[in-house]
């Protein structure tokens, strides 16, 4: 082991500790990606918290409700093309996006339990 | 990290994507593939329209490519003959040269997407060991086309859970990046061995 490392090192020094390098990279990712995995594979993450970034219209595909549930729901006409996000409506309106998304979550389990009704 | 990213894909839409992948092709780190992740997710809930951000990406990566194909081929093969005076750094070059000959299209093709944190190191070598621009170019065109498609197609399929999609995407390039890295670099030495053997 020792003797192969040293010929290649006496052949190809900068190729040998790139060599070493992306070994080391390699295994990082690797074990960062089984992670990941382990992390989204559980049912306890799989819903996507509402947050500043998204557009009422990513909040109504991401819960799979209508766009007019999330759209009616902080008083916006639905329209496709004009992007705003959270983020921007709650400081608009002199709100948190906290407060934005429990009303959002609100409308949506109201909606959500509309539908079980026979 | 990813949520500031989403957040400003939503603020500034295409010209964003545009501007992030020309200059992730000139090896700036930008994190263009969450954009297109993202861009795809908004084509979903329609805020962006898909043929926007599609054409934005791929405008932005070939233009970005084709920069970084000229600056190697401007700049750098002059900068290498110069470099290359002593017979040990001229035999290396020659290795090099063999090398983009016999691997360089497909190279580049691989480079724009399989492994896309090397496509803009693969771009200067191609222009500095002097890769035929039309082969580059179809190449790349190619490779750029299936760059795009795949991430904008991930982010439109997987929108609801785009976060997720970022993480695990996100790492496994990193690992095929390193595995590729160091299969080169394995054939890299692999050809020094020989050549030393053959030297005596």
């Amino acid at each position: 082991m020792t003797t192969l490392l040293r010929r290649i090192w006496r052949a190809a020094p900068v190729a040998t500790v790139i060599l070493g390098v992306a070994i080391a990279v390699s295994v990082f990712f690797a074990v960062r990606l089984v992670a990941f995995s382990i992390y989204w594979a559980d049912p306890a993450h799989r819903d996507q918290a509402i947050e500043g970034w998204m557009t009422p219209g990513y909040v109504a595909h991401s819960w799979d409700v209508p766009r007019e549930v999330t759209f009616g729901a902080l008083d916006l006409p639905p329209r496709p093309g004009e992007r705003v996000t959270l983020a921007d409506l709650a400081q608009a309106r002199g709100m948190s996006v906290e407060a934005l998304a429990a009303e959002l979550r609100a409308e949506i389990a109201a909606h959500r339990s509309k539908g079980d009704m026979p | 990290m990813s949520a500031d990213i989403f957040a400003l894909v939503s603020d500034w839409g295409p010209v964003l994507i545009f501007a992030s992948a020309f200059l992730s092709c000139l090896a700036v780190p930008i994190p263009t593939s969450l954009m297109m992740l993202a861009g795809g997710a908004f084509v979903a809930s329609d805020d962006l329209a898909l043929w926007h951000v599609v054409v934005a990406a791929l405008t932005g990566a070939i233009l970005g490519d084709q920069t970084g194909y000229l600056i190697g081929r401007r700049g750098g093969a002059p900068l290498v003959t110069r470099i290359a005076r002593s017979p040990k750094r001229r035999a290396a070059l020659a290795r090099a040269r063999t090398l983009v000959d016999r691997w360089g299209g497909p190279g580049v093709f691989f480079s724009t997407w399989l492994f896309a944190p090397l496509g803009p190191w693969v771009n200067f070598i191609a222009g500095t060991t002097a890769l035929s621009w039309r082969r580059f170019s179809i190449w790349d065109v190619l490779g750029e086309t299936i760059w795009v498609s795949v991430y904008v197609t991930l982010g439109v399929v997987f929108a609801s859970r785009i976060e997720a999609v970022a993480d695990l995407l996100g790492n496994a390039v990193g690992l095929l990046v390193g595995l590729a890295v160091a299969g080169v670099m394995a054939v890299w030495i692999r050809g020094a061995l020989r050549s030393q053997k053959a030297g005596g």
